[in-house]
């Protein structure tokens, strides 16, 4: 379980105190083992601050977030990222970019090579093992930017508007693809999105954020049955949500506009 | 490909022919005695290469200031590169020495680096080295700045340790830039061996081509001047060749 408790953190903050700016403030939640949360919120609501905080990439000023209880002080082996740009190395190929994470933690050989073939299998890359990234769509490098995080295991996915990059024929077929995996291999996954399809056709709770600083304005349950297939987008429940959702983004961006 | 390539060596000899007709051309009208025409550059090489053991001697004295300094250089450079790419403060301390390198005229100095080190082989590595090595530096700190700040964190993200981000995402991240400040620093490092061989030090191909020159053998002069740029052509191809090799991924940096 990751549980949130009291976070804050200021960026640029000088050595006197003064002149920071408040990315979090007193961030309270918690996800449950196995549950998908989506995170939706205008832009500079700090969303991937607090995915990157998670993720024990970047320090916290105060408060508490712990798993099961330890706290994050840095990167650990039961959580794995899945990147926006896709974050892969142009210079290796699908096959060395799936076992990165396995190497890195110090996987034998033969151990990453059978990881790789169940993987690309999964993900469904059969035939394109020995392409560079620059070679594939860019939902095919999503593909193997998923299938690097799944490869190591972990039981916490971190994913930082993982499909925002997508056209939305790709994102669509990611979502259904992702949806399938997770219900098959359940999971713990914060899943980051600007799109409120997204965050709720995924989610089994939507948590709204608000702009600068960020806030948690609500935790919303999504009562739609599993499996989900596209069906449900035309479910009173879905769009009542969306409405929900849409009604909150647009009275916390029109101070923007 | 194959059909690229064809009419790529097609033109580049369309390029020769027309530069040696223009020269002979330009010879043949100019009454000069001292000028050689093309064919006698091109016997003088053939002598050169096959019947004149001083020839292979001074390329071979040459040679040990240019691999020496050029191989020093690129010991130098790329580490020095790497960590002013990698961190701030060392690229704060570098900056300004790096300027002065990048743009301080070598040759002048020549002299007292002569009264310094003598005549000996450590002057001509010493001046080859420091012709060549900062272009590499400069460069090799430009391709780990290019490296995405996103491929750092995403091996922190499973937990690399600082030497495997270096190993896995720094150092294969920068190889092209790397590749291309070895091709400038190798082209700098043959300026500098023949420069210092030229003004002070009477070894090797300089000294050749001073006594070429003093006995105005010019198709000579203009045959050795060949060979140099022959040899420096063969070397940047093999470099070419290996860092085609190694870094296929890349879009063709295309810089000296």
């Amino acid at each position: 379980m990751i549980r949130v408790r009291g976070l804050s953190k200021e960026f640029g903050t000088l050595d006197n105190g003064n002149g920071g700016v408040l990315a979090l403030s007193d961030i309270d939640f918690e996800v449950h083992d196995n549950e998908f949360v989506t995170i939706i919120g205008p832009s500079g609501c700090g969303k991937t601050t607090l995915l990157r905080i998670i993720a024990g990439l970047i320090p916290y000023d105060h408060g508490e977030v712990t798993i099961d209880g330890r706290p994050v002080t840095g990167p650990g082996p039961e959580r794995a990222v899945v990147f926006q740009n896709f974050a892969l190395m142009p210079w290796a190929d699908v096959l060395s970019n799936i076992t990165f994470g396995l190497e890195i933690r110090g996987a034998s050989k033969d151990e990453c090579q059978a990881k790789a073939i169940e993987l690309i299998k999964l993900v469904g890359l059969q035939g394109f093992e020995r392409r560079l990234p620059k070679e594939l769509s860019g939902g095919m490098q999503q593909r193997v930017g998923l299938a690097r995080a799944l490869a190591v295991n972990p039981q916490i996915l971190l994913m930082d508007e993982p499909f925002g990059a997508l056209d939305e024929q790709t994102r669509r077929l990611l979502q259904e693809q992702l949806l399938r995996l997770w219900e098959h291999k359940r999971k713990t996954v914060v899943f980051i999105t600007h799109s409120m399809d997204e965050a709720v056709m995924l989610g089994d709770r939507v948590m709204l954020m608000t702009p600068r600083p960020g806030r948690v304005k609500e935790m919303i349950d999504v009562p739609l049955e599993r499996p989900r297939s596209r069906e449900v987008e035309k479910s009173s429940a879905f769009l009542e949500i969306k409405e929900y959702l849409w009604d909150n983004l647009r009275a916390m961006q029109s101070g923007d506009a | 490909m194959k059909k690229r390539n064809v009419l790529d060596w097609g033109l580049r000899l369309a390029v020769f022919i027309a530069a040696v007709g223009v020269w002979e051309l330009f010879v043949s009208t100019a009454q000069n005695f001292l000028l050689p025409r093309f064919t006698d550059v091109a016997r003088g090489l053939f002598r050169l290469l096959f019947s004149e053991a001083r020839f292979w001697q001074a390329l071979y004295i040459s040679n040990q200031a240019l691999i020496l300094g050029f191989a020093i250089s690129v010991g130098i450079g790329i580490p020095l590169g790497l960590l002013a790419g990698r961190f701030r403060w060392m690229d704060r301390v570098l900056n300004p020495y790096v300027g002065v390198l990048l743009t301080m005229p070598v040759a002048p100095l020549i002299p007292i680096v002569i009264i310094a080190l003598g005549l000996g082989i450590a002057a001509r590595v010493f001046i080859v080295v420091l012709f060549a090595f900062v272009f590499i530096t400069v460069n090799t700190r430009a391709g780990v700045r290019s490296v995405e700040a996103s491929l750092i964190e995403m091996a922190k993200s499973f937990g690399a340790s600082e030497a495997q981000i270096w190993r896995r995402i720094v150092i294969p991240g920068a190889l092209p830039a790397i590749f291309a400040g070895m091709r400038i620093g190798l082209g700098r490092a043959v300026t500098g061996m023949v420069m210092v061989e030229l003004i002070l030090v009477a070894s090797g191909l300089g000294r050749l081509l001073l006594e070429f020159s003093g006995r105005m053998q010019s198709d000579l002069v203009f045959a050795t001047v060949l060979a140099v740029i022959i040899e420096a052509l063969a070397l940047l191809a093999a470099m070419q060749a290996l860092e085609k090799r190694i870094t296929r991924w890349a879009p063709n940096i295309a810089i000296g």
